[in-house]
């Protein structure tokens, strides 16, 4: 499964590795379960270059999140709680406690599941991907990396460096709902994650709404958020707006649960935010 | 209430990581022995090519149905199921090859090389289809086709009554449907076997029958099984799913043909799920009539088990089923029909519920059925037809005296979980329904008539003057070793750490039978504590000789030595085990559980296992929490009472009863294999999803004050009987909750979701 293992401490001396065709290894979670049974590779770890790990308010007014914090630390950050609640109770559903000691942000990009946890929330919160390689650094929208399923826009020798968001406005309402067929250690059935901003008549100034686990992709729905902009969250607007969710989505039957099922869930996720925030 | 399992025995060296475990034993240079499995459901081997496995560096056998001495036929108590499989393959789990190497490596590469050429079969997925006459034979040739085993339980004259109902009386029928489950024991199947220079084959396995295990090897092999010694150290869990050959044939076969070397086998969690015994399915269909006033009169139905395409204990699961049919309640006419069929789905076979979790959550519904059309409380209703002792169950056995179901409803009844359910249920927050199930349980303990339920206890005092207990019942998580010591040294006046623990061995422990059946601590317990009366009577004794006492009976046993109080010497106990030889200082006893005495004339089919004498009763009550924007339910409140004899530890009791009730929620709410022509699409635990922490509710437990007399300390078994109260406790509440009336486990979201707001789209 593993042949060699390298730890490089920076990046400098991680491109080369890569060149050689390591696979970069971030927190394994993914990647060792994949390479069981298969050909035995180099794996390069990441967790030794310590910049990749750091999070940190940057002045332009973005967070910048490493790609190789892991869910439990993001989720301790005081800065990603105060902030970016929408992410923290999205890695809170994440796994458990151990997937959310040793997996990490970068890896849960990398992995381009549908079901991703941490991915609802990072897509309705418009997040860039820092990329790099040994040619130098580029920021690409998170929904123009992930291609598919496993499939992403990284080229070889390129890995995820960091996540950049830009925090919602105080007082947004910021929602995560991930339906599982348990408590922990499952994977999502169907996921909401919102970010609406309201004036202080509590009309929605802007809603970003994505869905996980309802198509090959995460999937932020336009129509949704177009009929909300200007409302109260009424139950009726709330309703009005699922259904263009449940247009929006291409949900598959699998052994966790029916498509029809999904896409009904999927709209019902968001009429939970008339109970109000 | 004292504990007298705090802590036990066995805390330490589990805490810390240093108990040994079957898996744990991989001698240096060990060989690695693995098996290439059929993949399909059904058909005819037409190639079978190992040359290329067998000439790969580091293969130390490659071995086929032709390399298989004996019968190559492995079972309990009916021998169907071939070691290896010579041309027919009748599920995807059956064994095609078994390769020896020297590295894991090696193995798994060999194991891809083998060629497998099968033309597939028509296979047999259902069982009601199986018992069609044109259905495919799994077994061709067989006497009785598909049909494994069929039996008939009855008392008084159902027919007649339900000939006989007028408008006066009620009928409620249904057909029920319990699924396959998987035991998902923590340590796979594993074993290590070395055949010795002497010739004996030593195994080290973890098995819940290890002295059985030696005669079904022997028979499989054709092997003398004076020549197989088996050890079972600490068990990480077996649930049932370890009585009966694993790994044991296969890895004495491997034995065999690399005699002198170690031989290791340990199964993938995934080989676990595709080849290891599975709760059978069953389809119970039964109508119930009643008065108008809710007295039961008569019960009527039929039992269909999946047996997959061995036999295993298929036909004494299923009559221990068919005596649960009728529930604890006093039902006068009853008649239940049992069958079980062949088929190519995984093999059905014994898991804690034996047959019991089938009939009980048909049972339970029925009687929800009967108290929604009479408007009777569930809870009520139960209470009114509870067995008394003295009265006769349904396939005519008298109750024996003790602590029964009613008292057992009275105390969940008395619980605010019951008695504050509206208000509970009112307060449910937003988009949130609940609601509260309560249900009657029982479970029967031991064999029944037919076959010994025997134990032998060994009891040594050692040359330090300590002691050492042989326990000949392997320990498989569920603290009887603990309860062993425990109850050693009490009945020896001797503090714990005095007493050790030798585990199952078949070479220095007395025979007993498996780890099973809610029998353990009852019957090897008696044993014990009569070899501890043996011991105490020869110690005062010898300790007589040496205190110049000519009226040993005047002498005490107390901790360390025997004792004169009229002259205020003692001997010390170490004294005593110095002076002895080895043969003096060793008490063996035995005991078998008492039968049934005057067995009703019924159940005729049966020749092993039934009926039983002994049970043990209790009730659950389950509270759900239904969102109604996504169907899912949680599991919020679990409480269950239990009459079981004296506790002997209130924490054992506690232990099994939640464990077992958790097993019970998974089976309600969780755990689905996903059977497709008899191909599992969950066949790994990252999609047979078992309940997590975060998934149960703390699980109260209340035992009440009971005595059975038989019992070692008044005790009677009880670790099965708690995994039947999720499934129908779940599925009163969520009637309560959302409506729903469930039929089958488990009950999924989606189901649910659309009991609450219609089809979906």
């Amino acid at each position: 499964m593993i042949r060699r293992v390298f730890r490089p401490t920076d990046l400098a001396r991680l491109w080369p590795l890569l060149a050689d065709g390591a696979l970069a290894m971030a927190g394994g979670t993914d990647l060792l379960v994949r390479r069981r049974g298969q050909a035995a590779v180099d794996v390069a770890l990441l967790e030794g270059i310590g910049e990749l790990a750091e999070i940190a308010a940057m002045r332009t007014g973005l967070v910048r999140l490493g790609a190789m914090a892991s869910h439990s630390a993001l989720a301790a950050s005081r800065l990603v709680t105060a902030r970016l609640p929408v992410l923290a109770r999205a890695l809170l559903a994440l796994g458990s406690p151990q997937i959310r000691a040793m997996g990490t942000l970068g890896g849960n990009i990398a992995t381009a599941s549908p079901a991703g946890d941490s991915l609802p929330p990072l897509y309705a919160l418009d997040a860039l991907v820092e990329l790099a390689s040994r040619h130098g650094r580029r920021r690409v929208p998170l929904a123009e990396v992930i291609l598919g399923p496993s499939r992403t826009a990284l080229s070889p020798g390129e890995i995820i460096a960091a996540v950049l968001v830009r925090p919602p406005v105080s007082g947004s309402l910021q929602h995560f709902e991930k339906v599982g067929r348990r408590s922990a250690l499952a994977i999502a059935v169907a996921s909401l994650a919102a970010v609406i901003e309201t004036d202080a008549a509590g009309r929605v100034a802007s809603a970003r709404l994505a869905v996980g686990s309802l198509g090959p992709t995460v999937l932020r729905c336009p129509a949704a958020e177009a009929a909300l902009a200007g409302q109260r969250l009424t139950p009726d607007v709330l309703q009005q707006a699922a259904g263009h969710i449940r247009a929006a989505v291409s949900p598959i039957d699998d052994i966790r649960a029916t498509a029809a099922y999904r896409r009904q869930v999927a709209g019902n996720l968001l009429l939970r935010l008339a109970a109000g925030e | 209430m004292p504990d007298n399992l705090s802590p036990r025995a066995d805390a330490l060296a589990k805490a810390t990581g240093t108990e040994r475990y079957s898996a744990d034993e991989t001698p240096p240079g060990c060989l690695w022995a693995g098996v290439r499995r059929a993949g399909i459901p059904h058909g005819l081997i037409t190639g079978l090519d190992v040359a290329a496995a067998r000439s790969l560096p580091g293969v130390a056998a490659v071995l086929t149905r032709a390399d298989v001495p004996g019968t190559n036929r492995q079972g309990i108590v009916h021998k169907d199921q071939p070691v290896l499989c010579g041309r027919h393959v009748r599920h995807c789990g059956d064994a095609v090859a078994l390769v020896v190497a020297e590295s894991r490596d090696a193995l798994a590469e060999a194991l891809s090389r083998i060629q497998v050429e099968c033309t597939p079969l028509p296979g047999v997925f259902d069982p009601e289809a199986a018992l069609l006459p044109d259905a495919p034979a799994v077994h061709p040739g067989r006497e009785g086709g598909n049909r494994l085993a069929y039996g008939l339980v009855e008392k008084g004259d159902a027919p007649g009554e339900f000939a006989a109902a007028s408008d006066d009386d009620v009928l409620v029928a249904g057909e029920f449907h319990t699924p396959l489950q998987d035991h998902v024991f923590l340590e796979p199947p594993n074993g290590l076997a070395r055949l010795t220079p002497a010739g004996l084959l030593d195994m080290v396995v973890s098995t819940q029958a290890p002295f059985r295990d030696r005669f079904e090897i022997a028979h499989a092999l054709g092997l003398d099984p004076m020549k197989i010694r088996i050890r079972a150290p600490y068990l990480g869990g077996g649930f049932g799913g370890k009585d009966g050959a694993t790994v044991q044939c296969l890895l004495a076969l491997a034995a065999l043909a690399v005699p002198g070397r170690f031989i290791k086998m340990a199964w993938s969690r995934e080989e676990t799920f595709l080849a290891g015994y599975k709760r059978h399915a069953a389809t119970v269909r039964l109508k119930l009539l009643a008065k108008r006033d809710g007295t039961l009169r008569a019960l009527a139905g039929t039992m269909l088990f999946d047996a997959g395409p061995y036999a295993h204990l298929s036909g004494e699961i299923m009559a221990l089923g068919m005596e649960h049919a009728g529930g604890p309640y006093r039902i006068p006419h009853t008649r239940v029909e049992g069958s079980c069929a062949y088929t190519n789905n995984p093999v059905g076979g014994a898991f804690r519920g034996f047959g019991v979790v089938q009939a009980g959550f048909a049972t339970e519904r029925l009687m929800d059925a009967l108290a929604v059309r009479l408007g009777r409380d569930p809870a009520g209703l139960r209470r009114q037809n509870a067995l008394k002792p003295g009265e006769h169950n349904c396939v005519g056995v008298m109750a024996e005296a003790g602590t029964d179901t009613a008292a057992c409803l009275d105390a969940v009844m008395a619980h605010p979980a019951w008695t504050g359910r509206e208000a509970w249920k009112q307060a449910a927050p937003a988009f949130t329904r609940r609601g509260t199930g309560l249900v009657a349980i029982q479970n029967a303990m031991g064999y029944g008539r037919g076959l010994p339920d025997a134990a032998a206890a060994k009891l040594e005092l050692t040359r330090q003057g300590t002691f050492r207990l042989y326990n000949s019942v392997p320990d498989m998580g569920q603290g009887n070793a603990s309860a062993f010591v425990a109850m050693a040294a009490r009945a020896l006046g001797q503090p714990p750490q005095a007493v050790s623990c030798v585990q199952p061995d078949t070479r220095i422990c007395p025979p007993a039978g498996s780890s099973s059946a809610s029998r353990t601590t009852y019957t090897f317990g008696n044993a014990l504590l009569r070899a501890c009366r043996a011991m105490r009577d020869k110690l005062l004794a010898r300790g007589a000789l040496a205190l110049l006492c000519d009226t040993p009976e005047r002498l005490e046993l107390i901790p360390g030595a025997v004792s004169d109080p009229v002259t205020g010497r003692s001997v010390p106990l170490a004294r005593i085990g110095m002076m002895l030889c080895r043969d003096d200082r060793i008490c063996v006893d035995q005991y078998i559980m008492p039968v049934v005495d005057h067995p009703p004339d019924t159940g005729r089919e049966f020749k092993l296992g039934f009926p039983h004498r002994f049970y043990s009763y209790g009730a659950c009550l389950c509270a759900v929490e239904v969102d109604t924007l996504t169907g899912t339910v949680r599991l919020v409140k679990c409480l269950l009472s239990v009459a079981c004899g004296r506790v002997f530890s209130l924490s054992g009791v506690e232990q099994q009863l939640q464990g077992a009730a958790a097993q019970g929620a998974g089976l309600a709410l969780f755990e689905d294999i996903g059977l497709t022509r008899g191909r599992m699409r969950a066949g790994d635990l990252s999609t047979y999803l078992i309940p997590t922490a975060l998934d149960l509710p703390d699980i109260e437990c209340l035992a009440l004050d009971d005595d059975e007399p038989s019992g070692p300390l008044g005790l009677k078994g009880m670790g099965e009987i708690g995994i039947h109260g999720p499934g129908p406790a779940v599925a009163q509440a969520l009637y309560d909750a959302t409506g729903l009336w469930v039929r089958h486990l488990p009950v999924s979201p989606r189901e649910v979701l659309e009991a609450m707001g219609g089809p979906l789209s």
